[in-house]
This record gives structure tokens, C-alpha cells and sequence, in this order.
């Protein structure tokens, strides 16, 4: 039976070109870096260090696209974790989305919402706008943390 | 001794009973009484195709006796029959049923009209299976998703000599809707179906057991209802291997107890140790025939096997004796079980279902009747991509001049013809008149007969073909199908619970959970007019649109001006769609040079950002679009004291001077950063409030003890309705219709229409030279006016009321609406109900607009 | 039915919103506009058309759909 719990996260979201985005380092301070479009990226990271992490993204990429735009969106977002050997399971009591790899970003419907999902060391995040998170996060209770099996 | 009760009678059970097996034992014959006549009906397919043991288990109606087992403590309860299924009081209909010929209820209770409610309740009572059990708690079935590469329905011989095949290669799912081998009773196929079983599962395919596809959809992805969950499939490959069942025999006294078809007879005798009966005769054209016999001798029975057509079957209760054509000739026996295999019926529903190349069929449902090698080799040839294609099956039993071709729907031969007669002359509207194949069954038994029907009276090859099949199979519970398919989706501010503790009424606006009022929309709306107010209005749609064509992108794709927009300042925003008709509204608000703070309405923000997408991508603009909708919040502060409350809560300047109408600012308030914009939706001095998300109730409290001593209070939808009607301003889609263009609502001013070039301005262009036939006018009325009312001249309805309130501030009742151009010309006085109205401009209060400069 | 998104991969269409058939930006002058409006092509066979992915990265595709056999070309 996974746990599900809300997760208080940063999340810094930068609007700039395609290859600027394509040739941009990472900032450090154990940010996830999650290409959700060509032309979008959006970091994640914990919440203490989130504003250096706009303005390392913000610095370094202004130098490849100058009019490039870097906001925090910390508050727009609701990240619901599913944690426990259950987790993939879990999700597909929420999603016909296959659960993301390693590394990567899964972006689809989950409890029908538009949601993303990355693997963590414990487990799933899962992140929808924050409109949806009391949805989602009853959704996750009921019908994947109430798994039988 | 475990035992079960059958309509309060208590019956015992033996190890791997069914419900039908133990009271079959028990002696009970009777198990339903069909829908029209209530003839009795007994065991007939055995294998859960047919509709005839339908039973209510522990309350839930529509169980297939047959394929339930039996447990120790459970109710069962025949559904039909009254006062029981033994006891039919309505038997007599089958002495009327000449008075109740096919479609004789679409005739006979035409008229007198009022009949018909009194009619539909007795008809139901007296063909209804089983009851509702409306006091039971509500149930949702947990819903999983699944994707595999090979999904096999049918856990039989060739289904899982499929996934033995296909295992190795990928995820390969078998579903069942019974235990495996369940319904196999020959001694041959059990030996196969095990060896095949443990094949499949060494090689690494999952066998479902108990889940039953209930359809086939596009996906390929099929719906599998288990138990306890619903499993939704969505597979590369599907392979349907769900056998075949024995033809359905035409025949006068086709219907009786007694009658079987054969496997299900074998599978009493061979699974279940009973007897059918004493004397059974069995007809057999297929290959079957020893086969059955010797399950029958097997139980007890005595048995008779014969070849030929089957002319009749008498009895009363059951079936006593049998006319059978045999090559040799007629011959009349007496028994009491006649056993059928005059031929094969495909159970193809599911492969039917779809057209897709990735669904194919293996074994008896393809190639019915083919041996246990032929139905592992076209199961091994199905998942190697190498399926058989789906057979017609041969022989097929001709049908009697009378008989039950419908056995659910009590649709005899004669019915058949008598609807031919009266004209329906092809198998789809055959169908729909007479019933056939529209019972519990969905034409397992009887929808080649329609068919070969419709062939035999010479119909064309277009009307005689088998009718649609559509998903479900059988019908399943809404509580099934209600799993993973949630309630209205809702969208929430994080100011939710503090309107919920406000005693606020919740109402859906759209996607959104918004206050409705918060007790007295009167004084909501008085402390917007006379004092202050705030309003959550996190729910609009925000966005944040930046990059070197920032402004040409905007230009292009909206009426207004933009690059007469100062940055500070902010301009009402139409959007238009390319036939020049209102989509959305909102506000643009220039930012520093070259970007800009974008709002629509609640309802449209996912198509503001669809559509403005489409555009930087089609004209290929280097644009930075951020939706900011979930990111901010936003509160409204509004009336005449809201620049004073602000005061006490800001130290930036808040003139006239700083922040322009409209325009906007950064401030902080109450210690949050806010944008403020200088809106006037309402009519009084507002500043809209676009902060944080996560800071709004901080926000929210400290407006509300702040402005406390001034008599604040909240405002919802309720009041907004109101006080935006008194300035005459328009809900789009209340007021407006999808085909609306700017001058239709007054709305021409938000167009610049010396503008080269920008989305709908042909069509403008286009409609502007053609006189205006409809027009939203504002209105005056002399009594209480109804929103929807019609609008009369004379005795000709022109149009329509759209919105409407009495209103205290407007000095009366007044409202938009619709009207129509009456030769040429818009009327000015009209009738709604007992009601003048008058048509006026608007806005009805501080036409000037002196309360928002202020 | 499944559309294949460049940044998501395929997905049912349910998390999509469509766009119509794919037309040009803008017409030469105002009578040839009504046609690129309102007079669709609605073709019977392959077809190009837009459809935004909503439910993932919310950005538009331009794909050929079968509108006979509903198939997306991969």
C-alpha cells in the first residue's frame, strides 16, 4: 500500500528559444530540470533554495536568449508524492500513463487532469496545477492509497 | 450440510456447484418466465449465453444461475413471475398472446393519450427482471489500466495456446470470464487446457480469471470487468478466443424446460454429477454427438442419438416428446430432456465490435466446430500474425414455421413474419420493430436467424446482414462503469475554505468551485455600491506574454489597439475567432516595454492559451507565453471606500495619478506584492488584486479586518450578476450566442478597425455591409421580468430576455436581451408575459461612469 | 484513437483538443476569406490538421489523420 502525501515543492518555470533552453546547465542545489516543451522548461527543487535557482536559470539563460522569461511558479503547482514499492502500481489506479524511467518526464491525464510525473528515489511525484491539487490529492487517497491489493 | 435458499426454500450444495446445478438437483425446472407470454423457461445454453436463469443473489438482480457459484448462506430469488415464478398469474397472457401481436403496444396505447402513463407502469412491472435494490450502499468498482503488448479474451484451448505462443515475446494478459476450463467438460480438451494453462503461464503470461470483456473499443483497448474491479486494456494485439455455443433450434416448443443445448447438458452431467433427465434424445448435425451422449450415460440418463431436423417439441411444464426429420425418416419419441447440436454459433460479439487489424480471432469463434488441434494451431497462428479469418458456420439449422426466435424478448417466427408483412423488411429494422435480439442475450442465440430471416424473404445483401454489435457484451452495473470516471472535476482557489467557513454556497461556475452568495445578496451588493467589498476572483485566466514580437503576436490576433496601450495602462480585451464572432474577454495590461499581463474569463483560460499558441506557432513569432492562472490569485476590492481600505493596508499611492483607470500598478498590501489593476466590471472603484497563490488568505483576512469598521463584506457570483447587469455589462454566453459579432452587442468600440490586419477582420468587414438583423439591447420593465422569457411585438415573439434583476441602484427591474429586427427597424416597446418592456440604454446606473473616475 | 505528440509520445486523443482541418493564416482579400473560413475540404481519407495537447505539454501539432480509418500516421 503506497503512502500518499502532499509535497511542498519550488518550481521556477522559463519561457525561452529552443535552442537556448537545449544548451542551458543546470543550476544546481539539486534541481530537477524537466523539459515540458521545445520552448519551456520548468525546475524543481526544494523550496528553501528556489530563489537561487531562478536567478542562476535567469543568469545564464539571458546570455543565449535575451528576452528569455524565468518566473517562480512555486505556488502554482501541487506535487503529490506516492511513495513505497507500490507506487507504480498505485498509479495506474489513477492513469493509463506508463510511469516515467529513470530520468525522465511523463506529461498525460492522471485522475483526469493535466499532470507530470518523475520518478523519485521513494517513489512518484506527481504534479498538477495547484487549482487541481485538493482533486488530485483526494483522488490519489481513494482510489490508490485504498488499493486492496 | 452448506446451502443456499432459492426463494425462501432452502436447497443443498455440493462441492463446485453452480446455482443452476443445485437447483437443478433440488428439482427445480422453472427458473424464469419470459417477457411477453410468461411461458415457463428453464436451463437452456448452460454456459451463460442465454437469458433464461437469470436470478437476484443477495439482493443483486441479473446473475447468471449457471455461471455463479453457489455458496453456503446465499439468497437467491427468481425475478420473474408473480406472485412467483412457479405461480404465474400473468401465464395467462400466453393464452392472449394472440391479442398482443408483435408491436401491438406501439398501437393499442396510442390512444387516449393519458392511457399511456397508467399502461407503461403495468407493462413494466409484468416484463421487468428482477428489482433494484435502491437502499443499498453505493458502490464504485476500483478501475486499473493496463497496457500489454498481446491481450487474449477467452482462457480456452486455442486462447491460451496464444499466450503460450505470444509470451515469451512481451506482456501478454489472458482474461476469462469464468475459471479456466470451467465449462470444459470433455476429458480431451480438460487434458489440453491444463497442459496449455501451464505452457502459457511458463511462459510468462498473466491469466485473469473471472474478468469478462464486456467490449472491444478503439485502441486497440478492451474493458474487463472482474469482481471486484474494472480492468481497462489497452493492448498492441488482441486475440478474441471465446469459443462457440451450439445453434439456437426454431422449432414450436422450442422454449420448454427440458430443452438443452448440448454442451451445457454435458456440462451437468459431466461437472456436476446431474442427470437432465431420464430419456433424453439428442440431435446432433455437428461432430458432437457421441461426445454428449456419453456425458448423459455418464449422469444416468438414457440416451437417444439422432441426426436431422428437429420439427417439434411437446409438453406443458417441460418437454414430454420430440418430432425429429431424420434421413430415414420421421420419428416421434418420447423424453423428458432433448438435447441440441444442430450446429455452431460463434460467440464473435467482441470481434464484431471493430474493424481494427489488430483485433483477430482464433479458434471456435473463427473456425467453429474444428477439432482440439485445430483450435491450438490457430491459436498459435493468431499471435505469429498468421490468424484465421473469421468462417461462416455450417450448417446452420433452418428454422420451423414457428418457434421462438427471440427467446429474451418473446419474439416468436410468427412475429417475424407479421412484421415482414407490415413492411419492416431488413434485419436492422426488424430488429428495432419486433425487439429481436435487443434482450439480455444481445442475440447470442438468435441474431444469424434474424439474419437468415431477412435472406430467406429475398432481401437485398445491404438488409440482411447481422446486426451492429456494440459494446457492452452483457450489461454490467453502473457502479462498474462509474470507477476511474469521477464527479465534475473541480477547480479550487486557495481561498476555498475560508468561503466554506464563511457559510459561503458553493456553486459550480464552469470548472470552478465559486461562492454562489454568502447568505444575503442584498447586502453584498449594497456593501459593493455604498461601502467596500471583495470578491475572490482567482479564477481568471492569467498570462504572461513576453518575447521580441510580444506585441505583433497580440496586434495580429486581437481587434484592439495594443500599441496604443502605455505601459501602466490597460485596455478591455475582445477576442475573436476567425468568423469574426466573440470567443472570449478580458483585459491587457502593458507591462515594461514589450510585454504584457493578459486576462480572459474564468471559463476561457484554456482556450486563451490554445489559441494564442496557435498563432505564435502558425506565424512562426518568437513570443514567451507563461500561464499564470494557477500561480496567482487574485481579489477584487471594490466600492467607494476600497481606496481608503487599501490606505490602511499599503503605503504606495493609490491616486487617480499613480494608478490610472484602467490601468495598473505594483503594490503591496498588507505586506503581499500585488499587481493591482484599476477594473470597473462592477461600476465602482475597484482594484483587482493579482498576487501569490499561496498568500491569498493572508491577503483575504487582512482586507477583511482592515476594512471591518467600514462594514465589509464578501460579494459572490449572486450579487456580481446584479451589479454587472446595472452597467449593462454582458456574461458572454449568457448573453451572447456563438454566432455574436462586435456591433451585434454594442461591443463595436473594442474594435480598431483601422487596423491592418488582425483575426476575424474580414469577416467584420463582411458583416458590417449587411444590416443588423439581431441586437442585445438593454431594457426597462414595468413589473418582475423573467430571464428566458420571450419578448413579444403583437403576437410575434422578436426576442428574448437574457439576463434580468430588480435593482434597487438601476431604480427598477431591468435586463438584456435579444431582439430582432422587425422590417427593418428594432422595436422599442414589447410584451413579456404581463410585462412592458422598453428598450434603454445602458448603462442603467452612473451611465456617466462617474463612480469609477472617482 | 492515438495521436502521436513530438514532446509526449502517443496518447488517446482524449487528451487533446482538436483544431480542424489545417488552413491557411490569413486571406488575399475579403471574398476569398469567407471561403477559408467556412468552406472546409472535409476530405474523406488522409487529412492535415491541428490538435492541441491539453492534458500534457499544451502545445499544438500539425499530424495527417485517416478520417476514414481514424488512424494517425505515426
Amino acid at each position: 500500500m503506497p503512502e500518499v502525501r502532499e509535497r511542498p515543492l519550488g518550481v521556477i518555470v522559463c519561457a525561452a528559444d529552443p535552442p537556448a533552453l537545449d544548451r542551458l546547465v543546470a543550476p544546481g542545489h539539486g534541481a530537477r530540470m524537466l523539459r515540458v516543451a521545445p520552448d519551456e522548461l520548468m525546475a524543481v527543487a526544494k523550496r528553501d533554495v528556489i530563489d537561487d535557482v531562478r536567478r542562476e536559470i535567469h543568469d545564464r539563460i539571458t546570455v543565449l536568449d535575451d528576452d528569455a522569461l524565468v518566473v517562480d511558479d512555486s505556488d502554482g503547482w501541487t506535487a503529490i508524492a506516492l511513495t513505497g514499492p507500490d507506487a507504480d502500481r498505485a498509479l495506474s489506479y489513477l492513469s493509463a500513463l506508463q510511469p516515467p524511467a529513470a530520468d525522465d518526464l511523463v506529461q498525460g491525464d492522471v485522475a483526469r487532469v493535466a499532470a507530470k510525473i518523475v520518478r523519485e528515489p521513494d517513489g512518484l511525484l506527481v504534479l498538477v496545477p495547484a487549482y487541481w491539487g485538493e482533486h488530485l490529492r483526494t483522488r490519489a487517497i481513494e482510489d490508490a492509497g485504498g488499493m486492496a491489493r | 450440510m452448506p446451502s443456499l435458499r432459492l426463494d425462501g426454500r432452502r436447497l443443498e450444495i455440493q462441492d463446485g456447484d453452480t446455482i443452476a446445478a443445485a437447483a437443478f438437483r433440488a428439482g427445480v425446472r422453472t427458473f424464469s418466465r419470459s417477457l411477453k407470454s410468461h411461458r415457463r423457461r428453464g436451463l437452456y445454453c448452460g454456459t451463460g449465453d442465454c437469458a433464461n436463469c437469470l436470478v437476484t443473489v443477495d439482493a443483486m438482480p441479473g446473475e447468471r444461475a449457471c455461471m455463479t457459484p453457489a455458496r453456503d448462506g446465499m439468497r437467491v430469488d427468481r425475478e420473474t413471475g408473480w406472485p412467483s415464478a412457479e405461480r404465474d398469474a400473468l401465464a395467462i397472457n400466453d393464452k392472449l398472446h394472440r391479442f398482443m401481436p408483435v408491436g401491438f403496444y406501439y398501437k393499442v396505447f396510442a390512444r387516449p393519450r393519458w392511457l399511456w402513463p397508467l399502461a407503461e407502469r403495468v407493462i413494466r412491472r409484468a416484463t421487468g427482471t428482477g428489482t433494484l435494490p435502491l437502499d443499498a450502499a453505493a458502490r464504485r468498482t476500483p478501475t486499473r489500466f493496463v497496457r500489454v503488448r498481446t491481450l487474449v479474451i477467452g482462457g480456452g484451448v486455442a486462447g491460451l495456446a496464444a499466450a503460450a505462443t505470444a509470451g515469451g515475446d512481451g506482456s501478454v494478459l489472458v482474461a476469462d470470464e469464468a475459471t479456466l476450463g470451467a465449462r470444459v467438460t470433455d476429458p480431451a480438451a480438460r487434458e489440453t487446457v491444463a497442459r496449455l494453462a501451464a505452457e502459457a503461464r511458463a511462459a510468462g503470461a498473466e491469466i485473469l480469471e473471472a474478468h469478462a470483456a464486456i467490449g472491444i473499443y478503439e485502441g486497440p483497448s478492451a474493458a474487463l470487468l472482474g469482481p471486484d474491479e474494472l480492468v481497462e486494456v489497452e493492448a498492441e494485439h488482441v486475440i478474441v478466443a471465446t469459443g462457440a455455443i451450439e445453434a439456437h433450434g426454431v422449432f414450436p416448443g422450442n422454449d420448454l424446460p427440458g430443452v438443452w443445448l448440448g454442451r451445457g447438458a454435458a456440462r451437468m452431467g459431466a461437472t456436476h454429477g446431474v442427470s437432465v433427465g431420464e430419456r433424453a434424445v439428442v440431435v446432433a448435425n455437428t461432430g458432437e454427438g457421441q461426445q454428449l451422449a456419453e456425458a448423459l450415460r455418464t449422469a444416468g440418463a438414457d440416451v437417444t442419438l439422432l441426426a436431422g431436423r428437429v420439427l417439434e417439441a411437446r409438453g406443458t411444464r417441460q418437454v414430454n416428446s420430440v418430432s425429429v426429420l431424420t434421413p430415414d425418416g420421421r420419428r416421434a419419441l418420447a423424453c423428458d430432456a432433448l438435447v441440441l447440436s444442430l450446429g455452431w454459433a460463434p460467440r464473435d460479439t467482441l470481434l464484431r465490435m471493430t474493424a481494427e487489424p489488430e483485433v483477430v480471432g482464433a479458434g471456435d469463434v473463427v473456425r467453429p466446430g474444428c477439432t482440439l488441434a485445430e483450435a491450438e494451431a490457430s491459436g498459435r497462428a493468431a499471435s505469429l500474425g498468421e490468424a484465421d479469418e473469421p468462417r461462416e458456420a455450417d450448417p446452420w439449422p433452418i428454422a420451423e414455421p414457428d418457434g421462438y426466435v427471440c427467446v429474451c424478448e418473446d419474439v416468436s417466427m410468427h412475429d417475424l413474419e407479421h412484421a415482414w408483412d407490415e413492411g419492416w423488411t431488413s434485419s436492422e429494422i426488424l430488429k428495432r420493430y419486433t425487439t429481436a435480439t435487443m434482450g439480455p442475450c444481445q442475440g447470442a442465440l438468435c441474431s444469424r436467424h434474424l439474419a437468415e430471416h431477412a435472406r430467406a424473404k429475398g432481401a437485398t445483401p445491404a438488409a440482411r446482414g447481422r446486426t451492429t454489435a456494440r459494446p457492452p457484451v452483457r450489461g454490467p452495473r453502473l457502479g462498474d462503469l462509474t470507477g476511474g470516471v469521477h464527479e465534475q472535476v473541480e477547480r479550487r482557489t486557495a481561498l476555498h475554505d475560508r468561503h466554506v467557513a464563511a457559510g459561503a454556497r458553493m456553486d459550480h461556475s464552469g470548472v470552478w468551485l465559486r461562492p454562489g452568495t454568502y447568505g444575503d445578496v442584498n447586502d453584498e451588493i449594497h456593501a459593493v455600491r455604498q461601502r467596500v467589498s471583495v470578491m475572490d476572483v482567482s479564477t481568471l485566466g492569467k498570462f504572461l506574454v513576453a518575447g521580441r514580437d510580444a506585441r505583433t503576436l497580440l496586434d495580429r490576433v486581437f481587434p484592439l489597439d495594443v500599441g496604443a496601450i502605455a505601459p501602466g495602462r490597460a485596455r478591455y480585451l475582445l477576442a475573436l475567432d476567425e468568423a469574426g464572432y466573440v470567443m472570449d474577454d478580458g483585459l491587457l495590461a502593458a507591462l515594461h516595454e514589450g510585454s504584457y499581463f493578459l486576462t480572459s474569463t474564468s471559463g476561457g483560460a484554456d482556450k486563451m492559451e490554445a489559441w494564442l499558441r496557435n498563432w505564435i506557432d502558425r506565424l512562426d513569432l518568437h513570443v514567451h507565453l507563461v500561464n499564470r492562472t494557477a500561480q496567482l490569485g487574485a481579489i477584487n476590492v471594490t466600492g467607494p471606500r476600497a481606496r481608503e481600505l487599501l490606505a490602511t493596508l499599503s503605503d504606495d499611492d493609490l491616486s487617480r495619478g499613480a494608478l490610472p483607470y484602467p490601468g495598473h500598478a505594483e503594490i503591496t498590501v498588507a505586506g503581499v506584492p500585488c499587481r493591482a489593476i484599476a477594473v470597473g466590471f462592477v461600476g465602482e472603484v475597484s482594484f483587482e488584486l493579482h498576487h501569490p497563490r499561496g498568500r491569498s488568505v493572508e491577503l483575504w483576512n487582512a482586507l477583511l479586518e482592515a476594512g471591518a469598521p467600514w462594514g465589509i463584506r464578501p460579494h459572490g457570483l449572486d450579487a456580481l450578476d446584479v451589479l454587472r447587469l446595472e452597467k449593462g455589462h454582458v456574461y458572454l454566453a449568457q448573453d451572447t450566442m456563438p454566432d455574436d459579432h462586435p456591433a451585434k452587442l454594442g461591443l463595436g468600440w473594442a474594435v480598431a478597425t483601422h487596423k491592418e490586419e488582425f483575426v476575424g477582420k474580414r469577416a467584420l468587414e463582411r458583416m458590417d455591409a449587411l444590416p443588423l438583423e439581431r441586437r442585445l439591447v438593454g431594457l426597462r420593465f414595468d413589473g418582475p421580468p423573467q430571464r428566458g422569457h420571450p419578448l413579444a411585438l403583437d403576437d410575434a415573439i422578436v426576442g428574448r430576455i437574457t439576463s434580468c434583476a430588480v435593482s434597487d441602484a438601476a431604480g427598477g427591474p431591468v435586463g438584456l436581451g435579444w431582439l430582432r429586427a422587425v422590417d427593418g427597424a428594432f422595436p422599442t416597446v414589447l410584451r413579456a408575459g404581463d410585462v412592458t418592456a422598453t428598450v434603454s440604454p445602458t448603462p442603467f446606473y452612473d451611465p456617466e461612469g462617474a463612480r469609477l473616475r472617482a | 484513437m492515438l495521436v502521436t505528440c513530438p514532446t509526449c509520445g502517443r496518447r488517446p486523443f482524449t487528451e487533446f483538443s482538436f483544431g480542424g482541418e489545417l488552413r491557411d493564416v490569413a486571406s488575399p482579400d475579403t471574398a476569398s476569406d469567407f471561403a477559408r473560413v467556412y468552406l472546409h475540404d472535409n476530405t474523406s481519407g488522409p487529412q492535415e490538421e491541428r490538435w492541441f495537447h491539453l492534458l500534457g505539454c499544451r502545445r499544438w501539432v500539425t499530424l495527417t489523420r485517416d478520417t476514414g480509418t481514424n488512424r494517425v500516421e505515426a
